[in-house]
């Protein structure tokens, strides 16, 4: 909910979506230290923006696109960036279960073309209409590329899936 | 809908609609493969879900400036108004000078549209109802209608206050108005400046500056908005 002055609602903005806009940034760079530096400066485009923002109900999806944006920015002027942050998948061992740890690494593998809508998705909580708002693409092209991101974690994770099972109607 | 559709939007992951549903329903094979689906969904969301740096909140909302935004706004609003006064009134007096006929505000509205009209699209517009309110006592909407469509309206800083921006287009051509609810004026003042022509129009409250490629819209509009 949105409070009062302009400054408290940006502060609240910002605790109810730091934890989604991180995970998305780091999505985006499959770097922690990065992706939090992304998520800080496109906080801080997003702060001095905000008294323009008329909608306030859509500054979650606000912040996500200051978030992409700012990946690019930062991609575009740093073009050492294409590292995953081995350091970072540290944290992957501490909870995740050995299937969540093969999940993992299937997520690490995908492209960032495949990788990005699924975050927005899961993440977000985004319809395959409003990623390609976001995104600036087609909903068939969203689906299309959820569809392939499925179909390739299952493949890394279940290897029997995509197999046709007896019984199916086509 | 058979398996493969169902399969296919299942992947998606958009949610099972009504069809899928029915299909679901009627068929042992996908009814299975949602279950599996979900189970794999769990943990796709779970190693998507990576740990989140503790006290990330705190330090992000720590690292924004102290001085609320609506308060740099209003700093960087003055600082532009200041930089913007001072070259309108540079060029007002130079083209009035040179020109001898032209009135500084027309051309100041002639500078807005070649130089800040993009950036204030760029902001973008302001709620219908909102802008009626704001206008009731100078224009109200429904006089500008009377002459056009309204494609954008939005506030906007403009000499020492603020304007109304609105692109309008009536039948003949784009025209910009800039309703000035603040700035009267004593009488009608003209303009011309690179192609452009603008006239300020006395409202009943404040001004008006209509800037347009034809002297001919631009009078009839300044025409139509007076009557």
């Amino acid at each position: 909910m949105i409070a009062s002055g302009p400054d408290a609602s940006f502060d609240e903005a910002v605790r109810a979506h730091a934890g989604d806009l991180f995970r998305y940034a780091y999505w985006l760079a499959r770097n922690r230290q990065q992706a939090e530096d992304i998520v800080q400066n496109a906080l801080l485009r997003g702060w001095r923006a905000f008294p323009l923002v008329r909608d306030r109900a859509a500054v979650k999806s606000w912040l996500f696109s200051i978030v992409k944006n700012e990946f690019h920015r930062a991609t575009a002027q740093d073009a050492r960036h294409a590292g995953v942050d081995v350091d970072g998948l540290e944290f992957a061992d501490e909870r995740a279960s050995p299937f969540g740890m093969e999940m993992r690494d299937a997520l690490m593998a995908l492209p960032a073309s495949y990788a990005e809508p699924l975050a927005l998705q899961v993440l977000g909580g985004y319809s395959c209409a409003e990623i390609a708002a976001l995104l600036q693409t087609t909903e068939g092209a969203v689906m299309t590329r959820l569809t392939r991101a499925r179909q390739a974690l299952k493949r890394l994770v279940l290897p029997t899936d995509g197999k046709e099972r007896k019984g199916e109607r086509s | 809908m058979n398996c493969l559709d169902f399969r296919r939007i299942l992947l998606s992951g958009d949610g099972e609609t009504g069809a899928m549903r029915e299909h679901r329903v009627a068929c042992v094979f996908c009814s299975d493969l949602l279950k599996e689906h979900a189970a794999f969904e769990g943990e796709l969301r779970s190693a998507l879900e990576v740990p989140v740096p503790a006290g990330l909140a705190d330090r992000l909302v720590e690292s924004l400036p102290a001085a609320s935004p609506a308060e740099e706004q209003r700093r960087n609003r003055r600082r532009f108004l200041a930089a913007a006064a001072v070259a309108a009134g540079a060029i007002g007096i130079g083209l009035y000078a040179w020109r001898g006929r032209d009135d500084p505000m027309a051309l100041a509205c002639i500078q807005f549209v070649m130089k800040d009209e993009a950036k204030s699209i760029m902001m973008g517009a302001m709620p219908r109802a909102e802008a009626a309110r704001m206008l009731a006592d100078s224009l109200p909407l429904e006089r500008i209608e009377s002459i056009g469509s309204i494609r954008h309206i939005a506030p906007c800083p403009f000499g020492e206050g603020t304007a109304y921006h609105v692109i309008l287009m009536v039948p003949q051509d784009k025209v910009t108005l800039l309703i000035m609810p603040d700035t009267p004026m004593p009488a009608r003042g003209r303009a011309t400046h690179d192609g452009m022509y603008a006239s300020v129009v006395p409202l009943r409250k404040g001004s008006v500056g209509i800037v347009g490629a034809s002297a001919a819209v631009v009078d009839s509009v300044a025409g139509a908005l007076r009557a």
